[in-house]
Parts: C-alpha cells; sequence; structure tokens
C-alpha cells in the first residue's frame, strides 16, 4: 500500500499547523500613523514637568528635602508606624505589592505608584485631588491610612528641630509647638474633631498652614521621582527617524509583535497614551468592587469630593490664581463617570501588581484577560469592548509591556530614606 | 497630527492650518448662514493638555456677531463617550471673538464638537469634526 497518502497529509497538516502558529511577518515599515503614535509613546517626547500653580514650592530644592524627610517619616501617623514609604516603597515603583493598601488599617483600594504621577492633573484612582500636594495630605487624616491628623502633623514640625528649622527656611514661623493640641483634626474621630472646634480660629488657620506646607513638600520630593528611559524607548526614537520596523535586538519580535497590538487591534492606546501611557483621565473597565465593598462610583464622586476640598487648588492654601485652576473649574460631572476610575500609567507596570483599583487581577495575563473579555459592568457602563485576541497576541502584549520598564530616572539618594547608607 | 477628514453639511471648510507656526484652526458655515472661526490656542494641538479655543462669529459679510451665547458639546462617535472636560464660554474679549476655556482631548482618533449659537433668542449651530 502506498504510504504517499499519509505522507501528504502530514505535510498538509504541518503546513496549516505553521500557517496557524508561526506569526505572519512583520511589515518593513510602520505606516505614518504607527510611526507617530510610537514617537508619542517615547520619553522623548515627555515635556519638563510644568510648575504647579498651587504649590509656591514645588520646585524647591528645600522642600523636596523636606518632603523626602517627612516622605520615609513613621511620626505622621496615628500608631507611628506607618510612613508614606509604608505603601509607596521605592523598590517597587513605590507601589506596595498588595491587593488592597494596609496602613495603620486595611484601605479600600491598590495603592498606585508614584513614579511619574505628577504629571497627572488629578489624583487617587477616583481623582478626589486636584493636585499632588493636596494629595499628600489626604492619607494623613484619613484612619485607615495614616491618621495622624493636621494636629500632630503640625506639632512634629513645631517640635523637631531639624524639621523646625527646615520649615522656618522655606515658609517662616511656626506656632509654638506647646499650642498645638496633637490629636486635634476636623476629619479625625469625635474626640479630635471636638478638640478641634474647640481652638481658637486663628490657631486654627496657622495649624491648617503648617499642614499645607507640609503637603507641598511631600509633593516637592514626589516630583523628583521620574521614569527612566526602557528599551521602547530607544526602539521609538530610531522609528520616529525613519519609520524602519527593526528586527533587531532592541525589541524582541514579540515585544514587537505587542506594540503593534497595543497601537492597533487591541486599542490599549486609546487610554494608555503619551510618554508616561496614560492620559490621566476617567474610564469605567468594567471590574468588579472589592468583596465586602459597595461598587465604587469612581469619579463622579470623586469631582464632587475634589470641588468641596480644602486644598483644591481654588482654596485659601493654594498659590494659584483662580485662572490658573483650569483642571478643577472645568472638571466634567456627569452620570458616565459612575465608575470610572484613572488610567493608570505603564512605565513601571511589571512591578507593581496587583492591578487595577481593586487590586483583582494578580498579573498583567490577568488584566489582558479582562480586557479580552470586556464583561457587563456592576455599575455605570463598560467603555472598552471585547477584543477577541488568541492566547498568543495576548501574551504578545505583555511581552511589549516589559519593554517600557526601567529604574527611575531619579538620583538615589531620592529613593531611601534620608541619611541612608546605600 | 490633526487633519480634517470630514466635514457636515453646516461646516464650510474644516482644514487643519497647514502653515507651520500657525495655530490650528477650522472655518464654520453656521446652519444660519454665519462663519464661525474656531482657533485652538494650544498649538500644534496635543492630547492631555487643557486648552482654549477662541471662536470668532462674523456674518455672511465678515462683520463681528457680538453678544451670542455659544455652549460646546462633544465627544467621540466611534467610542460613544463625551468630551472629558466641561468647556465653556468664559468670556468676549474682543467683539465678535469669544474665549472657549476648558478643552482638553484625552484618545487618538476622531472628535466631533457640536456649537449652539443663541443670538436674540434665535438658534443657530455648527459642527466640527477632526483627527487627533
Amino acid at each position: 500500500m502506498s504510504k504517499t497518502p499519509a505522507v501528504v497529509g502530514a505535510l498538509a497538516l504541518a503546513a496549516l499547523l505553521i500557517w496557524l502558529l508561526a506569526p505572519a511577518p512583520l511589515p518593513e515599515r510602520w505606516s505614518d500613523s504607527e510611526t507617530a503614535l510610537i514617537a508619542s509613546l517615547s520619553l522623548s517626547a515627555l515635556p519638563t514637568l510644568a510648575p504647579d500653580p498651587g504649590n509656591a514650592v514645588a520646585d524647591d530644592e528645600r522642600a523636596a528635602r523636606l518632603g523626602h524627610r517627612l516622605f520615609f517619616d513613621a511620626r505622621i501617623s496615628s500608631n507611628g508606624a506607618v510612613s508614606c514609604a509604608h505603601c509607596h516603597r521605592p523598590e517597587i515603583a513605590f507601589s506596595d505589592g498588595l491587593p488592597i493598601a494596609v496602613g495603620t488599617g486595611v484601605g479600600q483600594r491598590n495603592t498606585p505608584g508614584l513614579i511619574g504621577i505628577a504629571y497627572s492633573p488629578w489624583f487617587y484612582w477616583d481623582g478626589r485631588r486636584d493636585s499632588q500636594w493636596a494629595q499628600a495630605l489626604a492619607p494623613l487624616e484619613t484612619h485607615f491610612e495614616q491618621g495622624a491628623g493636621r494636629g500632630a502633623v503640625a506639632r512634629l514640625l513645631a517640635e523637631d528641630s531639624a524639621y523646625q528649622a527646615m520649615y522656618r527656611e522655606l515658609f517662616g514661623e511656626l506656632p509654638p509647638a506647646e499650642q498645638i493640641p496633637r490629636h486635634a483634626s476636623p476629619g479625625g474621630n469625635e474626640a479630635a474633631q471636638s478638640q478641634w472646634r474647640s481652638l481658637d480660629p486663628a490657631l486654627q488657620a496657622s495649624i491648617d498652614t503648617v499642614f499645607a506646607n507640609a503637603g507641598k513638600a511631600l509633593a516637592a520630593y514626589q516630583r523628583k521621582l521620574m521614569p527612566g528611559r526602557g528599551r521602547f524607548d530607544d526602539y521609538a526614537d530610531r522609528v520616529a527617524q525613519d519609520g524602519a520596523v527593526r528586527q533587531d535586538d532592541l525589541l524582541s519580535r514579540d515585544e514587537l509583535e505587542g506594540l503593534r497590538l497595543f497601537i492597533g487591534e487591541a486599542q490599549c492606546v486609546n487610554c494608555h497614551n503619551g510618554p508616561l501611557l496614560s492620559n490621566h483621565d476617567f474610564h469605567n473597565t468594567g471590574i468588579l468592587p472589592v468583596a465586602g465593598q459597595m461598587p465604587s462610583m469612581g469619579r463622579f464622586d470623586g469631582v464632587e469630593e475634589a470641588r468641596r476640598d480644602a486644598f483644591n487648588c481654588l482654596g485659601e492654601f493654594s498659590d494659584a490664581a483662580p485662572g490658573q485652576c483650569l483642571e478643577l473649574r472645568f472638571a466634567r460631572d456627569d452620570s458616565e463617570l459612575a465608575g470610572a476610575h484613572k488610567t493608570p500609567g505603564l512605565r513601571n507596570v511589571v512591578r507593581t501588581a496587583p492591578y487595577m483599583h481593586t487590586g483583582a487581577f494578580a498579573t498583567l495575563a490577568e488584566v489582558l484577560e479582562h480586557y479580552n473579555e470586556a464583561p457587563v459592568a456592576m455599575l455605570g457602563h463598560n467603555e472598552a469592548k471585547p477584543l477577541g485576541l488568541s492566547r498568543r497576541k495576548l501574551r504578545r502584549l505583555e511581552a511589549f509591556l516589559h519593554s517600557l520598564d526601567a529604574p527611575p530616572d531619579t538620583a538615589p539618594q531620592w529613593l531611601a530614606p534620608p541619611g541612608a547608607r546605600r | 497630527m490633526l487633519r480634517c477628514f470630514h466635514c457636515t453639511l453646516m461646516l464650510l471648510l474644516a482644514p487643519l492650518s497647514a502653515l507651520a507656526g500657525e495655530q490650528p484652526h477650522f472655518t464654520l458655515l453656521t446652519s444660519g448662514g454665519k462663519q464661525l472661526r474656531v482657533v485652538s490656542e494650544l498649538s500644534p494641538l496635543a492630547l492631555n493638555r487643557i486648552h482654549s479655543w477662541r471662536l470668532y462669529l462674523t456674518d455672511a459679510d465678515g462683520a463681528p456677531i457680538r453678544g451670542a451665547d455659544i455652549s460646546i458639546t462633544g465627544g467621540m462617535p466611534d467610542h460613544d463617550h463625551g468630551l472629558p472636560t466641561r468647556p465653556r464660554l468664559t468670556g468676549e474679549p474682543e467683539p465678535g471673538a469669544y474665549l472657549l476655556e476648558g478643552l482638553r482631548f484625552h484618545m487618538p482618533g476622531r472628535w466631533r464638537m457640536h456649537f449652539s449659537i443663541a443670538l436674540d433668542g434665535d438658534p443657530d449651530s455648527a459642527s466640527l469634526e477632526f483627527e487627533l
């Protein structure tokens, strides 16, 4: 009996498998629009960080030094054990590796990384603060984050001789430490609020000013945390020159395929755009609520809270003229924002698991699978549409995300507590 | 980076300024026969930056039209969502020249803007589409 049919069959099967499994050849050149998109994602396209009009010391080195010291100081917490760095750990891009933050108590959302976040006009997953300095103040008065309260923060700055000197050089006189009740806070428990209400309004105003200045110093420090160039950036800069795809050692074949998906079929670039791979805006992507929590209204509530915040851009502690508070004045607040949360940047995404505002996904593969399915949202509507990508394409997207990673472009002394041996 | 690829019936011309250094601008014909010239104060127009536009409203003879009330809506028809901000008119610094503040575009793709113009109770409108 002839073996020819079996051989032909085997060859046909092999050819089919090759056709199914082998990647289609990459083109030699990116299209003009692809070239422009790739160039727009490079860190070379990142503008110099604009001044924060609400924070007159945002780019003052002395403020950054004061903020650096505060950032790593656990005394600004109710139990004396939780510094900012407790949840924003420098070694993992200033995230914490946990699904949900744990400060002085269990929090409500995942801790975002801080590298490059100074470019965002809004802070927190729901955008409930409109500046980095206003954001820095909120955990200090939130009982499950640090919860020290403004009295404790102002008192520490007034009685610690190192802080006292740094503060005075920047902002002028402090109230006498003994006049500042350590536990007085309008955002604390009933006793703290009662103590706050009992204070003379002039002293309240002085404490508020010191507290706001602490936030401005913390922001000045965090503005130092800048993303470093990854392999992708060198690749993108070469593409920007001539549009050539270049299958060489800068990006692997899988990473190139992932990039093509990222800016094309997978539509990631719709929201993850610009050199930080974030539009800093708010989108509902159908993430389920944290177990035991009500669904988060996200930006819908966040924008209202930002408007009410005494430390916002239009408030009395802001250094901005009202005309400079564009984001706050022209913020959108309609029901389309229900369940919408901020687009995170992707520069160091491989270091900042778990993912999403709920920390629901332990791996990038799970995140990509979520976008591939685009489930119906419990609240509002999921803006993403199912992608229906193959497993191989999802793996390539993940490979591309690795090409973005790099150590921060930040001097080493800022990445450890002040005075730490390196 | 920005190019108009579709013009509605209400739109006379919507070319992006092609000359280097020129501010991005469009010239629209309203449904009531007025001319609305839209000039971006951000040049070149770019993603994720809040900025203002100047709107120059003139009659068919090119004379400025003062005192109009202009509101704007918009969004991305391909993504079924609106603008990421709530831009609004904040003044008329020159006769017939209106300041529209609070614009920001957060996604690449096709954007559609609709201008509602009220003048002495007389409604008028113009539309614009462009790709960013």
